[in-house]
């Protein structure tokens, strides 16, 4: 299986309680004993895109392998259209729509 | 090539100290002839050579020094150095101001004067040749590489002389601790075993925790944490969040009392790997520390370097009279239920590792970490300090850049 490279969407009250109401509060993993975060995937050309797109992100390539800094209000987005989709495959769409 | 005792502390034998006061100072500003405007990072190097946190380095490095520092990572006398300190100017800056060699410059910031620069020499050096045996790379992707590139074409080589120091602002003053300072300091706190903490982040428990390990593994007395203050990049915490939060971690009891030291070193960081180890290991041993502790990918930068390449060059350099704790990562495991060393867990798939730039991104998501990863305490100073310091944000923005409060400020000086 190809290596895949994350968004770490962290999960507040605001968006926990809309993966409640979707029915998808099981599509968060517990993490660091007392946080909840969506992780979704990317592959190889969907990272590059995104990093691309958004210089202000960085890829922690040294600890994490994760795409992580992406502004809050494109984490919206992201979260958004797994909510609409109720999928974590929702990069390329999001990539056709930024 | 000479030989040179690289073990020695301060690094060269003795620290260099050319700091005048003011009277001194105007007398020594009397004798030169030209005035060249500086801009801040060049001003905060003249701090460090002139306060001796480079010693031997007593001022901008000659074509000699420049190439053998390059190729060989020694000064031309023949001690350890791995990070050339040029003064780069043009060619047309040479001409208009009539420079040449023999004549003493005031060097002015903030419109006052501020320090002189005796020109030994003047010279051209390939940067390329430059970036690639610093960097390893030519790459101007590199940052480093990139602010090598930028150099204007000819270097100015000789000796500075602080003549107006500087005020230390709040809250950066009471952190300000130059090598002489603070080896009295250690002195009067009865300290003979010092392990150094490089940082240019806020603290989460895995640099925590690092700092204790090196605590233990080093028998220190104290952890002195030396924080990078230089050049910030927008997304990059504040400086004075990553400076205060450290100091906390003592305030608050993490560290008990006399256990743990901040400061503050003025520098922008290069990114050079494995080199600005062997830098930073040379910085701290003249503060007066016996041990530097490496992590992961120490100063590093993209995959530039191998994850350990700052751990395999102290096996390929003299003994440079400090010790090396190098050290794994720590990650959060939830098997165990704690942040634990990766060297000891045995839980590799379950566990979950965590960096500065996770944290910040959590921040970002409007999410408080928690405390087994980021300490309340600190979490509330990250988010005091960007509403005082940061126009509302800890993280550095266009708007910090363009009106933060200034490191330093030169007082107003006649000559």
């Amino acid at each position: 299986m190809a290596e895949t490279y994350p968004i770490n969407i962290w999960i507040n009250e605001e968006r926990l309680e809309r993966l409640q109401q979707a029915g998808l509060a099981d599509m968060a993993q517990e993490a660091f004993a007392g946080l909840k975060k969506l992780s979704v995937p990317t592959n190889e050309q969907q990272r590059d895109a995104i990093l691309k797109k958004f210089p202000m992100a960085k890829f922690d390539s040294a600890t994490t392998k994760s795409i992580e800094l992406l502004p809050r209000d494109v984490k919206d987005k992201i979260f958004d259209l797994v909510v609409e989709k109720k999928s974590l495959d929702v990069i390329d769409a999001f990539l056709a729509s930024a | 090539m000479t030989e040179a005792n690289n073990a020695l502390s301060p690094h060269g034998g003795s620290l260099v100290d050319r700091v005048l006061e003011p009277a001194k100072g105007k007398e020594k500003a009397r004798v030169a002839r030209i005035k060249l405007p500086l801009e801040g990072a060049r001003a905060t190097e003249i701090m460090s050579i002139a306060y001796g946190f480079f010693s031997p380095v007593d001022g901008f490095m000659g074509y000699k020094d420049v190439d053998s520092v390059c190729k060989h990572m020694r000064l031309a006398s023949g001690y350890i150095w791995s990070i050339p300190i040029v003064f780069d100017i043009s060619e047309g800056e040479i001409k208009e101001k009539g420079i040449k060699e023999g004549d003493t410059l005031l060097l002015t910031y903030q419109d006052q004067p501020f320090a002189t620069l005796d020109v030994e020499e003047i010279f051209s050096y390939d940067k390329t040749l430059m970036a690639e045996k610093v960097y390893g790379t030519t790459e101007d992707k590199h940052p480093g590489v990139k602010r090598t590139y930028a150099y204007k074409d000819r270097f100015l080589g000789g000796k500075v002389t602080l003549i107006n120091p500087p005020k230390i602002n709040p809250p950066y003053d009471k952190y300000w601790y130059p090598p002489k300072m603070l080896r009295q300091k250690m002195a009067e706190l009865g300290w003979t075993r010092v392990v150094a903490h490089q940082t240019r982040n806020v603290p989460h428990t895995g640099h925590e925790w690092l700092m204790k390990g090196a605590w233990f593994a080093s028998n220190a007395d104290a952890v002195l944490v030396s924080c990078v203050v230089g050049e910030k990049r927008v997304g990059d915490y504040i400086d004075e969040a990553i400076v205060l939060t450290h100091d906390a971690l003592g305030e608050t009891g993490y560290f008990k009392e006399g256990t743990h030291f901040t400061s503050i070193l003025l520098w922008d960081m290069r990114y050079a790997g494995p080199r600005e180890a062997v830098f930073h290991a040379i910085v701290r041993k003249n503060l007066g520390c016996t041990h530097h502790m490496f992590g992961r990918d120490h100063a590093g930068v993209g995959t530039y370097y191998s994850p350990y390449a700052a751990h395999e060059i102290f096996e390929q350099i003299p003994d440079l009279g400090i010790g090396s704790v190098l050290t794994l990562e720590w990650w959060y495991c939830p098997v165990c239920g704690e942040v634990t060393y990766s060297g000891l867990c045995g839980h590799d798939k379950e566990r979950q590792a965590f960096s500065g730039t996770l944290i910040r991104s959590i921040i970002q998501d409007g999410v408080k970490p928690p405390r087994l990863i980021f300490r309340p305490e600190v979490f509330d100073l990250v988010m005091e300090a960007g509403d005082r310091y940061g126009f509302g944000s800890p993280f550095v923005t266009e708007e910090y850049l363009a009106r933060r409060n200034p490191v330093i400020s030169v007082p107003p000086m006649e000559v």
